[in-house]
């Protein structure tokens, strides 16, 4: 297996508290992102996402573990030239123009001359701020500044782009413009990691995903193996089983796991009933996410009172 | 990367509303400062002079207080470093270019009000002459030290405490340099408290040379040179505990 562009392996981190007192907000965390993947890490408000994006950035110090970004223990300043990275609800300088802003971390990110131009262009063009080159950030609405913050961030062609709640404050127009500029990004060879709530954007870009529910990652993987294990529908017209429903058309519904998939089709056909459609039943991710984590809640609940 | 972000530092400094209002709220001073000195009992003109220069020193200081104990922590709670904090730069550097950017700004609005009361001077006809360019240059050095302190001290504590301290370290600065006279005064532990004081508060008062200059006392090239190195080991100092303090930091 290829080197994963940036893994997790047991990565404990506590901030600060009032006087002495630690908070935890990571607890053993490991996850592994595959070079070339798009990965969604998944989870409610507060449960580590962005503490876990601020260390690999090393906005955050002092975590026990290990980080590994690109093969290398995070920590390196010279990794961070090959690493994009969005913060959530970004703050930009106010009195400072989105073309002189885009100079400034350009060259931050060591582009020069015509590269630095060029790249400049490219970004202002597929963000839709080239008539907003000298306007100041700090007339920028919530929406405008997610733009210009997604500006920045791919503005170097970086090899990994960590995006922390990227489509938070955009429009369903901008949401769907944002996707379309991630794939593009991911076809330039980029690695996506980007951090949500909202699980349709998931859905719609991701290949692996993570969920993470105070500080411990409760499930990873690949988001092909999650659909495999929705449940299929069976639609047929004759006899019809017990436990099928009728749909009062003379047809009949059945739902059944991958498992029963043989054995329920060949009863079916057995009794002389006619198939019509066998489709997997798409099960929101949603509502996947949240039993996951109520059942994560009910086990540490348990283990709570069996203590 | 260090002149980078001195040079973002700078234009963000010298465009803010608050940079711009000072400095407009100084011209209003230096106009002022003429009434006073036309209704003033002695030489109208070196009232004017007096006021117009020691106007500049405080506002200096101010706008040094105000905006160095503002300048990370603003980010910080702003999260404007992060874009910048995340690409291949060291902290020290990000806290150094701030420092090196506010300076510059901060000798921008030196300039500027310098310029602004010598030319009100000249206009109303009192003399201009080359001390006073000696007090104004070394106003600067007091206002550096003022800025490095601020930002020293909201590394160490919160920025309202660091503004209050800040101004406390001017107004002892300035009083450091009768010390030495009070020591005879003083016995057992408050001469220890003295002498510590001595120790860790920056004497200002090497920088206070714009009554003499309004006087045309000659100040001599050694004391020059020696209030500037003083003011480079200061900031040299403040600047590393400052960094020292932001390289462990949680962002």
């Amino acid at each position: 297996m290829a080197t994963p562009i940036l893994s997790f392996s047991n990565v404990h981190f506590a901030y600060r508290g009032d006087w002495l007192n630690r908070v935890k907000s990571l607890d053993g965390v490991s996850f592994s992102v595959p070079t070339g993947s798009a990965y969604g890490f998944l989870g409610a408000n507060g449960a580590g996402k962005s503490t876990s994006i601020k260390l690999t950035v090393g906005l955050l110090l002092g975590y026990a573990g290990s980080i590994q970004v690109f093969g290398q223990p995070q920590g390196d300043d010279a990794l961070r030239r090959r690493i994009g990275y969005l913060p959530e609800q970004p703050y930009f300088y106010e009195n400072l123009q989105v073309a002189e802003y885009l100079t400034y971390l350009g060259k931050l990110s060591g582009l020069r001359g015509a590269a630095l131009t060029a790249a400049i262009d490219r970004v202002c063009s597929i963000l839709d701020l080239d008539s907003l080159r000298r306007r100041k950030l700090g007339s920028f609405s919530k929406g405008m500044r997610q733009r210009f913050g997604l500006a920045q961030a791919i503005l170097h062609a970086p090899e990994l782009l960590i995006l922390d709640e990227p489509f938070s404050g955009l429009d369903p127009l901008w949401r769907a413009r944002f996707r379309e500029i991630l794939a593009g990004e991911r076809k330039r060879g980029a690695t996506l990691f980007f951090s949500t709530h909202i699980l349709s954007d998931v859905e719609s870009l991701c290949d692996h995903y993570a969920v993470i529910d105070h500080g411990r990652v409760l499930e990873e993987g690949a988001l092909a193996d999650l659909v495999r294990e929705a449940p299929l529908m069976l639609v047929a017209s004759g006899p019809r089983p017990d436990d099928a429903q009728d749909l009062g058309d003379g047809t009949w519904s059945l739902q059944f796991s991958e498992a029963d998939r043989e054995r329920r089709v060949a009863a079916a056909v057995a009794a002389g009933a006619s198939i019509l459609r066998l489709s997997r039943e798409h099960q929101a991710l949603e509502d996947w996410f949240v039993d996951k984590v109520k059942d994560f809640h009910a086990a540490g609940q348990d283990m709570e009172a069996r203590s | 990367m260090i002149r980078l972000v001195a040079t973002a530092t700078f234009r963000e400094a010298v465009r803010s509303r608050s940079f711009i209002a000072l400095l407009g709220l100084h011209l209003i001073g230096v106009l002022l400062a003429r009434v006073v000195g036309w209704i003033s009992s002695t030489d109208g003109n070196t009232i004017t002079t007096d006021l117009v220069f020691s106007l500049q020193s405080i506002i200096g200081v101010l706008v040094a207080v105000a905006t160095g104990t503002a300048l990370v922590h603003v980010e910080i709670k702003q999260r404007t470093l992060y874009t910048v904090l995340s690409r291949p730069m060291a902290r020290w550097h990000f806290v150094f270019g701030k420092y090196l950017g506010l300076g510059a700004a901060l000798v921008a609005g030196q300039i500027a009000m310098l310029t602004i009361g010598c030319l009100w001077l000249w206009v109303t006809g009192a003399e201009v002459h080359g001390w006073l360019l000696i007090a104004g240059i070394l106003t600067c050095g007091e206002v550096l030290i003022m800025a490095a302190v601020a930002l020293a001290l909201t590394a160490l504590t919160s920025p309202l405490l660091a503004a209050v301290l800040g101004l406390a370290v001017y107004a002892l600065g300035h009083a450091v340099s009768s010390l030495p006279g009070l020591m005879y005064h003083l016995h057992g532990w408050q001469r220890g408290v003295a002498t510590a004081l001595a120790a860790v508060i920056p004497n200002l008062g090497m920088f206070a040379y714009r009554n003499d200059a309004v006087h045309h006392i000659p100040l001599p090239w050694s004391s020059f040179l020696e209030a500037i190195a003083y003011a480079a080991l200061w900031v040299a100092l403040l600047m590393t505990v400052t960094v020292s303090v932001y390289r462990r930091k949680q962002l």
